[in-house]
């Protein structure tokens, strides 16, 4: 079998989250690529692009 | 642009109350006792006023502007298992027919050809052979992978029980995306849901093919949520990132067919177990610094973070159906999505003899595509629509009458949203997406007064 380099196995530090503010409001953009459903998720986004 | 009232819900948290405008999937997460001053007006409204006009754009874009760029096929309508809340009717999953190899190696040639006039140059579309089970008809399909390598993005949905290491070699080697499916922490409670014809359990053979699969980094496991289940799915969950599983889906059971209506769990009973397994891979995530993403919900989230960065399109109205992708049926038959095969009402003609566009403007795929939230009480009323999308089209007809009804798990909606708010307030949102999940998109509101 393939390896490909693991991705999401690969261990991160989880980051303490910082000390919240009275108003939280983030929006972030792109061109939208999605196309799974319930019956099927993406798991190689980034050859897409 | 006049700045409609924003609405506002309770997201459960002890400081915070978020504001949304459900006609842009705007959202603010609010100090509770700010909420009066806020909606009065100041900083974080001007700063949305200046926006919400090319908010309002994106969301119209995302909902109406889509062309297709995946297909999801059948290739066969038979399936060795006989899983008790299948959307595809049991004879054809047990009598039904292959699609022929030089039949599938048409059907991707005259796919290929369709998508060259749609598809930016340089994107390829994707081909997820689908189920039935795919594998029941493995020469065809492999042969089809190797035909079109350099035309498509392939991916696979299968129950793993055929999936021996011969199999695994070939996908593997193309970067086949894999989906498995696996209800249960144990044979006694998948054995419950998916089993063979003649009842024989297959537990252990989805293990052993997700011990196999170990070390790639392109494949998932799917659980179908349902009464047999539900007490296990913190469990599933030590499973799955024990297993090193990349990511999962804790998925409800879709209620298309009767079979799976005598499973189906009441809303309040789903959101409990399901945000206990979260919390339980927040756990593992803490302690052992990896992640497995539970997609379902990631989508959920990024939905409110990032609309446009969805991954998956059943939380969207429409949904993806016959407009992002639509389906293939082994008889050569297009439907707007997989979960419709079965449903005669909404087959759009045949790839072979009318072709894709006909199919794309049929009275079948219509019905799906013009299903709107915001036309219909009570999502038109609700706050959070278009973090939801009131899935799935199919249930809503079948289940509760008509497309203008409600999906099969409003209540368990609600409660993911209000809970993925929490975790954004509480500034742990980044814990339960993949890593990188935001390369590529571009900050366009950020909103954080001291």
């Amino acid at each position: 079998m393939q390896k490909t380099k693991p991705k999401q196995r690969q261990q991160t530090v989880p980051i303490a989250p910082a000390a919240p503010a009275p108003t939280i409001a983030v929006r972030k953009s792109c061109n939208p690529d999605g196309v799974g459903l319930s019956h099927y998720v993406l798991m190689d986004r980034k050859k897409v692009k | 642009m006049t700045v409609p009232l924003l609405t506002p819900v309770d997201i459960g948290h002890a400081r915070y109350m978020a504001l949304t405008d459900p006609g842009t999937a705007f959202w603010a997460l609010v100090d509770k006792t700010q909420v009066a001053d806020i909606l009065a007006g100041g900083p974080l409204l001007d700063a949305y006023r200046e926006k919400a006009g090319d908010f309002a754009r994106e969301l119209h874009a995302l909902r109406f502007g889509l062309k297709p760029s995946a297909v999801y096929v059948n290739p066969t309508e038979r399936c060795n298992l006989d899983c008790t809340y299948c959307y595809l009717p049991g004879k054809m999953r047990r009598d039904g027919g292959h699609m022929p190899q030089d039949k599938l190696l048409a059907a991707l040639d005259k796919l290929r050809r369709y998508f060259a006039t749609v598809m930016p140059e340089g994107r390829r579309p994707r081909i997820i052979f689908h189920g039935s089970e795919p594998l029941m008809n493995r020469k065809a399909v492999f042969a089809a992978i190797e035909t079109f390598d350099d035309d498509f993005i392939f991916g696979l949905q299968t129950n793993g029980t055929l999936l021996d290491r011969a199999a695994i070699d070939f996908l593997t080697a193309r970067e086949v995306s894999i989906g498995l499916s696996l209800d249960g922490p144990e044979a006694a409670i998948t054995d419950s849901t998916r089993h063979t014809w003649s009842g024989r359990s297959v537990h252990a053979r989805v293990l052993t093919a997700m011990d196999a699969l170990r070390g790639y980094d392109a494949w998932s496991v799917i659980t179908t949520c349902t009464t047999e289940n539900l007490a296990h799915l913190p469990r599933m969950i030590e499973l799955f990132h024990a297993r090193e599983v990349p990511t999962c889906m804790l998925n409800t059971v879709r209620c298309t067919l009767p079979g799976a209506r005598g499973v189906k769990p009441a809303d309040p009973d789903m959101a409990r177990a399901f945000i206990a397994a979260l919390d339980r891979s927040h756990e593992l995530y803490r302690e052992t610094g990896r992640k497995l993403v539970v997609a379902n919900f990631a989508n959920i989230l990024i939905a409110i973070l990032a609309p446009t960065a969805r991954r998956l399109m059943c939380d969207i109205s429409p949904c993806g159906g016959g407009r992002a992708f639509f389906a293939l049926a082994a008889d050569g038959g297009l439907y707007p999505c997989s979960e419709f095969i079965g449903l005669s009402r909404f087959r759009g003609g045949n790839l072979f003899e009318s072709g894709a566009e006909a199919a794309l403007d049929s009275e079948g795929f219509r019905l799906v595509t013009g299903r709107d939230v915001d036309a219909f009480a009570p999502c038109r009323d609700c706050a959070i629509r278009h973090f939801c999308g009131s899935p799935c089209p199919a249930e809503a007809h079948e289940m509760n009458g008509g497309m203008d009804r409600t999906g099969a798990f409003c209540g368990f909606y609600k409660e993911q949203v209000r809970y993925a708010f929490r975790l954004i307030a509480d500034g742990i949102a980044d814990d339960y997406l993949w890593d990188g999940w935001d390369e590529g998109t571009e900050t366009v509101f950020k909103h954080a007064l001291g």
